[in-house]
């Protein structure tokens, strides 16, 4: 299993590398080395992912409003994490969605990591299994999901849960729902 | 990017988004507009049509999935609604295969489904814009009546009667000019919109009367 890098749309001279770590032993440990500074890359709580669509979708806003210089967090990590929540309170967002450190699952953004040497400080770091991304669902909490992105029953009965979600991320910073 | 279409507010291109076939609504600027206003009134409607396309869709009514925005370009990136006819389309070719007894019929139960979605819309103080049958898709088999509506470029949050009278006069018009005979489905639509939107209908109905007397714009005299 290897880490998957994808090419990102708008911008085709960036990329996103994710990986999905499962059976995680030192969440608090490698939590630590991206808050201080050893590697820049985002943690997000799998639980709070349905698809790593969504996870695509909210990297692909960050890298744009990097590029564009309208970023609302300080680097192109923490607003992966921002962008992700509905919420436009920063520490929120952090809590609600970032990694944290009791956790045995974790999935991993490093943006822009050219020549792969990020992603393998990540996976010498992590003591865990590195896992097919799309096994994600697998931890995915949806009751919470539903909640903290306020999606009624009414709008599933017309769309699914990702598309829910995915809307909510692309226009944050027009709608407050 | 492949251009699809364009109309005179923005051109549509076809593209891939991350492994989903997707749709770029590129809103190009107007030179004979001055550039600060030309710059304002585009950034107002993209943000408009994301909003209520997101209202519309949470209230239950299926619109396109935005997958991403951007604002620097006006560009809004959207789902491609796989598998779909306009209503416009629909309604043609039922119009042309069957008798005109049979193709009311037919297009009754959509004529319902129209209704009973508007009525929704408009209780959420919604108004669309610009209701054509070809801003109206039918998803999957046409009979099931999945109905998703598009193109919300031109849509507000407004609680006037007058407004919502006035959408319902653009789509009267919109119906019967490009489809003869529809008259009766218009009817249909109107008891649907009535039922769904129980509260506020009996006034958006008594401006509809007024606006097909007088037309769409108000007369500004006095």
């Amino acid at each position: 299993m290897a880490a998957k890098v994808i090419q990102c749309g708008p911008y085709p001279e960036c990329n996103m590398t994710l990986m999905l770590f499962s059976n995680v032993l030192n969440a608090a440990e490698v939590r630590k080395c991206v808050m201080g500074g050893e590697f820049e890359a985002a943690l997000l709580k799998t639980s709070m992912i349905l698809e790593p669509f969504q996870v695509i979708v909210a990297a692909n806003r960050a890298i744009h409003l990097h590029r564009i210089k309208k970023m609302m967090t300080k680097n192109v990590h923490s607003e992966v994490l921002f962008s992700l929540s509905p919420s436009k309170n920063i520490s929120d967002s952090f809590r609600k969605f970032g990694l944290a450190d009791n956790e045995t699952s974790m999935f991993v953004v490093i943006v822009n990591d050219t020549d792969g040497s990020t992603c393998q400080a990540v996976i010498d770091r992590v003591k865990g299994q590195l896992t097919d991304i799309t096994d994600v669902g697998k931890y995915s909490d949806l009751p919470t999901i539903q909640k903290v992105y306020k999606i009624s029953e009414t709008e599933l009965s017309v769309c699914s849960a990702v598309d829910a979600v995915v809307s909510r991320i692309s226009s944050k910073d027009i709608v407050t729902v | 990017m492949e251009l699809w279409k364009q109309g005179a507010e923005a051109k549509i291109h076809k593209t891939d988004f991350y492994g989903k076939p997707c749709i770029v609504k590129e809103r190009f600027s107007k030179s004979y507009r001055h550039p600060i206003l030309d710059k304002s009134l585009t950034a107002q409607r993209v943000k408009s049509e994301i909003r209520a396309m997101l209202r519309c869709r949470m209230s239950g009514i299926l619109t396109p999935t935005v997958y991403f925005v951007n604002m620097d370009s006006s560009c809004i990136y959207m789902e491609e609604m796989l598998d779909s006819v306009t209503v416009r389309d629909y309604i043609q070719s039922v119009q042309s295969s069957k008798t005109a007894v049979e193709a009311i019929e037919t297009l009754t139960p959509l004529a319902n489904t129209i209704g009973h979605t508007l009525g929704i819309m408009h209780k959420q103080n919604i108004v669309h814009g610009d209701l054509t049958t070809s801003n109206m898709l039918l998803q999957g088999d046409p009979s099931n009546n999945r109905l998703c509506l598009i193109d919300f470029g031109l849509s507000f949050f407004e609680n006037l009667s007058e407004d919502k009278g006035v959408d319902l006069y653009v789509l009267e018009r919109a119906l019967i000019s490009t489809h003869p005979n529809t008259e009766k489905l218009f009817n249909v639509i109107l008891e649907a919109y009535c039922k769904s939107n129980d509260t506020g209908s009996k006034d958006v109905i008594a401006k509809l009367e007024e606006v097909r007397m007088r037309g769409r714009k108000r007369t500004m005299v006095g």
